[in-house]
């Protein structure tokens, strides 16, 4: 039986008269990486912020590590476990490097300061200058230091690699690739899908703050397929209503079917309807995604 | 106790300017007495008129009320503002605990500055060679230490009702000025107490009446740790 680190059941939020999370059901299995992919605006952060206890939902319920993240006792107890890198990367800027590694292990009993010396040095963060001082990748490298060394079960992080230069982005999704290995489930969100298909073992899409899909990377490579069809004249309007169909592009008499069960249903309908196929290939990410998010269907 | 550490940090710069103005200022109407004298005050007072007029009345008083009323702005809302309150929020700590790290140590930076100038007056008293009972000293230092935890209170729960720093300020002063005048008002001595009047001893500073104000601030800080414990971020 799968085993998960995030569950939740028709979570929602809502900010006066706007959804940001409506009815979500995300389910994160242990150590995996698993990227969170949405638009601006589509419900990453508050959806990470009600995991974290840091907002209310406004319904529905979620566990985290198995402890329920609506009552503040539990809550609690899930968050010495899970370790938390925020999109703005900002930390206490009064504080040197040294002092806030200091201050933060004093809140994680079984916090290995061997591990946060070996990262001090791999990082060359220099531990007595002050946080205001560190350029955003180096802030994000202690963030990362900061949340490795007590060897959380669940890190959590939202746009790691946002504003960092390529060289620090290499680094960090090297860094994060290599930690179920450890025992660290990874969940972060992103919308850079370059970086999500190079790391993630499997990936959630949220759109209008519901989860419209849920895969491995393996099932949408084996599975998904771009079928593009000509028609020598317009297509019948509802002609793929199918439940494989995941989005369709029309173009003229050109139609370009996403389909998550491979292509034989889909091409033998098209048929029906005098088309011809002109290409079939395997979909990538990007594609799932801008299918999804665009709403083409 | 790293809590503490925190908010030693986040407000020592406050709190040492303020050490800094206060100690100084004392240390100033003290010295040049007879110089101040002339310029604040009635030259014909005695020694201690004149420093219950310059300190525990006058100016300094006034600058105490600022000092301790910016003590109490900051917080989990100006956390936010400098993009830190998911590091603080996601360590494995209640709000409660965050609330009454912040709160202790500013009561205790608040009795601190009071302290101050009620120990350097007797103190510094003897080189100009005037004497001032350090027993009436300290007695204004605990009027100003029970009335600057209410002002404290305030500048603390305004920050957690007004959005945005300089607005909490405002509004913190805002309310300070409204109270005053209210309690200036004829007839309203039967209700309300004139927090200043009771800082300088000229309002009631009997037990029952101090008590009352300490609950007061007590209950303003439980109140913004309330508001604290159940706000988004």
């Amino acid at each position: 039986m799968m085993d998960y680190v995030i569950e939740t059941h028709d979570l929602s939020k809502q900010f006066g008269a706007f959804h940001a999370v409506s009815g979500l059901n995300l389910r994160v299995a242990r150590n995996q990486v698993t990227g969170f992919l949405g638009r601006n605006g589509a419900g990453k952060s508050t959806t990470i912020k009600m995991l974290l206890g840091m907002t209310q939902p406004t319904s529905g319920s979620g566990l985290l590590l198995g402890y329920s993240i609506t009552d503040p006792k539990q809550d609690l107890e899930a968050r010495r476990q899970v370790a938390y890198c925020g999109e703005d990367k900002q930390l206490y800027a009064y504080m040197t490097v040294k002092q806030l590694i200091r201050f933060t292990a004093s809140f994680y009993p079984d916090w290995r300061s061997e591990v946060a010396a070996r990262l001090l040095e791999q990082f060359q963060l220099p531990p007595g200058r002050k946080v205001k001082a560190l350029s955003k990748g180096m802030r994000t490298k202690l963030a990362l230091l900061l949340a490795l060394a007590r060897r959380p079960s669940l890190l959590i992080l939202d746009e790691p690699t946002e504003g960092l230069d390529p060289v620090s982005i290499e680094e960090l999704l090297q860094t994060l690739s290599g930690l179920p290995a450890d025992g660290t489930t990874v969940f972060f969100s992103s919308h850079q899908i370059s970086e999500v298909e190079r790391i993630a073992d499997r990936v959630c899409i949220i759109d209008g703050g519901r989860l419209a899909v849920d895969l491995s990377l393996d099932e949408i490579r084996q599975d998904h397929r771009r079928i593009t069809f000509s028609f020598s004249q317009q297509p019948p309007e509802h002609l793929f209503d199918m439940p494989e169909v995941r989005s369709i592009e029309t173009n003229g008499r050109q139609v370009i079917v996403i389909s998550s069960q491979g292509s034989d249903a889909v091409v033998e309908r098209a048929k029906s309807a005098d088309a011809v196929v002109v290409d079939v290939v395997p979909v990538n990410l990007r594609e799932l995604f801008l299918g999804t998010v665009q709403d083409h269907k | 106790m790293m809590l503490l550490y925190k908010a030693w940090l986040e407000s020592r710069a406050r709190f040492l300017l303020g050490l800094l103005a206060l100690a100084g200022l004392s240390a100033v109407f003290v010295l040049f007495n007879q110089d101040v004298r002339t310029v604040v005050t009635d030259h014909d007072m005695s020694y201690v008129e004149y420093i219950w007029r310059g300190i525990f009345k006058g100016q300094l008083r006034d600058i105490y009320v600022i000092l301790t009323l910016l003590l109490g702005l900051g917080g989990l809302d100006r956390e936010r503002s400098y993009g830190t309150a998911g590091h603080t929020l996601a360590l494995p700590v209640s709000r409660w605990r965050l609330i009454a790290a912040r709160g202790l140590t500013g009561i205790v930076e608040t009795a601190v500055l009071a302290i101050l100038p009620a120990s350097l007056v007797p103190a510094l008293s003897p080189f100009v060679h005037e004497s001032y009972s350090w027993l009436l000293a300290f007695q204004f230092g605990a009027l100003w230490t029970i009335g600057g935890t209410l002002i404290f209170a305030i500048g603390f729960l305004a920050s957690v009702l007004v959005a945005g720093e300089y607005s909490a300020a405002v509004a913190a002063l805002v309310f300070l000025f409204g109270y005053s005048i209210t309690t200036d008002l004829p007839g309203m001595e039967h209700y309300l107490v004139d927090i200043h009047d009771v800082m300088n001893g000229s309002g009631p500073h009997d037990i029952s009446t101090l008590a009352a104000i300490s609950v007061t601030a007590a209950a303003m800080i439980w109140f913004g740790g309330l508001i604290t414990s159940r706000k988004d971020y």
